[in-house]
């Protein structure tokens, strides 16, 4: 096998789905500190699937698998993993950990990485790492050797940058979401609304239901399903993801609603993050929980793995292969709960 | 230039309905024997439920229309938050401290409902606003 691939998502928690307070109730308590980072790769933006763009670049490279894994620290691989890859005879691999959205052509990187002949090539933009790197069969077993370790603590020497000068932004804050969302309303970027153009720069998904009075401005997009009720006001610069409810009289500027949440009447919503019942104040850096006051809250989820829509994918079993199903809007939602027990769940997706 | 009385009245956190009430009492009484701005101090309360919100709410009905202006002191940034998605603080000043609201109208609510809401947000950010930030 010339090229593997293995895309990182970071954080369990982010395929866990968003039911687990945990890991922002904490932030909740402290009220300062921004919890989105701590499941955000795995949300909608627009209603587009950023792993899925990803396994998209992916499958342009003529690869017929990729290994999904997860990963509740840095992001990186175990050397358990990377030495079993080595084995298979694989000859580079690719690890894309999953914390930006890039335009970026991956047969480039891969034509770069052939010609300079470095153990590992590291796409980098003007700020930094991109979370997207290539390992040759040197580093891969660099990694068997030290089965304790990781892509990130082996691959320090031989490193060479690959300068990326595309399209890419980091999504591991909802600062930078938000940005990403701004930029895929105004077309400044390639990612573009997961819906029907209704009128200049407004897009809704299937099945939304719009109140007669309710004010659209655009850049806004509303996602599958969403319900928005009487005089509510979504936009400028707002994303009101898949089915949400938005009460009466409230107002959605410059803020991005996550799926699943519902907003009480009468509110305003700005420079913020709604994921349920917690608000993340863009602005202020913190977080309320909208619950004890009935502003806002999570609506429970239909069953989805009762679904009977099919995977994009189809995963192949594969050890503690976790469950794969299909979510509400039709993308996959990877479920590593059957494999908590290991240390490390993966996950291989055929292209 | 003699500065006019204040009245600061703590805000009866996670209060049976018999505090909220007397809260109520003292505001309606406050509002009604001073013509200077009523101080409702909020920072006590770790987090703000659906009761506390509909008082807040009463107390700036109660100050509607009469010549006493309600201020609000969020205390902590996450009490503040709730105060804007609300729109509270589009109808009432809200301040960081107790010593900021005894300070107004010399120094103006970062987010002063007398003033443009609008695009608070979008203005730079005051001391007391960088002491909350993340």
């Amino acid at each position: 096998m010339e090229l593997g691939s293995v895309v990182v998502v970071p954080a369990r928690e982010g395929f866990m789905g968003i039911h687990e307070a945990q890991p922002y109730a904490a932030a909740a308590l402290e009220n300062r500190r921004p919890f989105y980072s701590t499941y955000s790769t795995r949300m909608p933006v627009l209603g587009n699937d950023i792993l899925q763009s990803w396994i998209e670049r992916v499958r342009k490279l003529g690869v017929q698998s990729l290994w999904l894994t997860s990963d509740a620290s840095s992001g990186s691989v175990a050397g358990s993993a990377l030495s079993e890859l080595a084995r298979q005879g694989l000859k580079r691999l690719l690890v894309i950990k999953l914390k930006s959205y890039a335009e970026m052509d991956l047969t480039d990187l891969v034509r770069f990485h052939c010609e300079r002949r470095n153990p590992v090539t590291e796409a980098r933009d003007s700020r930094g790492q991109l979370g997207v790197s290539l390992l040759d069969h040197r580093a891969l077993r660099a990694a068997a050797e030290k089965q304790s370790s990781s892509i990130s603590m082996t691959t320090d020497t031989g490193r060479i940058p690959y300068r990326f000068s595309g399209y890419a932004k980091r999504i591991l804050s909802a600062t930078e979401r938000q940005e990403l969302v701004r930029d895929g309303l105004t077309g400044a970027c390639a990612m573009r609304p997961a819906g029907t153009q209704i009128r200049d720069q407004v897009w809704v998904g299937e099945g939304v239901n719009l109140a007669d009075s309710v004010r659209l401005v655009g850049p806004t997009y509303i996602g599958a399903r969403t319900i928005i009720r009487a005089g509510a006001t979504i936009g400028p610069f707002a994303s009101v993801e898949s089915d949400c409810v938005v009460d009466c009289g409230t107002a959605v500027e410059r803020s991005t609603v996550l799926p699943h949440t519902y907003l009480a009447p009468g509110l305003l919503i700005r420079h913020g993050l709604v994921d349920g019942d917690h608000l993340e104040d863009l602005a202020w850096g913190t977080v309320a929980d909208l619950k004890p006051a009935g502003l806002g809250s999570r609506i429970q989820r239909r069953d989805l793995r009762s679904a009977t829509r099919k995977p994009t994918f189809k995963p192949t079993a594969r050890e503690t292969a976790p469950d794969a199903f299909p979510g509400a809007d039709g993308s996959v939602v990877w479920d590593f709960s059957a494999s908590s027990t290991a240390s490390q769940p993966w996950l291989q997706v055929r292209l | 230039m003699s500065t006019p009385a204040r009245t600061v009245l703590a805000f009866p956190c996670a209060a049976n309905s018999g505090r909220r009430r007397t809260l109520r009492t003292d505001l309606l009484e406050a509002l009604r024997v001073s013509s200077s701005p009523v101080i409702v101090d909020v920072s006590g309360c770790y987090s703000l439920n659906q009761e506390d919100i509909d008082l807040l709410l009463d107390c700036v009905a109660q100050a509607a229309g009469r010549d006493t202006k309600v201020l609000f002191v969020a205390g902590a940034p996450a009490n503040r938050v709730l105060l804007e998605v609300t729109r509270i603080s589009s109808v009432a000043p809200v301040f960081n401290s107790v010593t900021e609201a005894l300070a107004y109208p010399q120094m103006p609510a970062e987010n002063d409902g007398a003033g443009s809401d609008a695009d608070s947000k979008d203005q730079p950010v005051s001391e007391s606003q960088k002491r909350w930030s993340a």
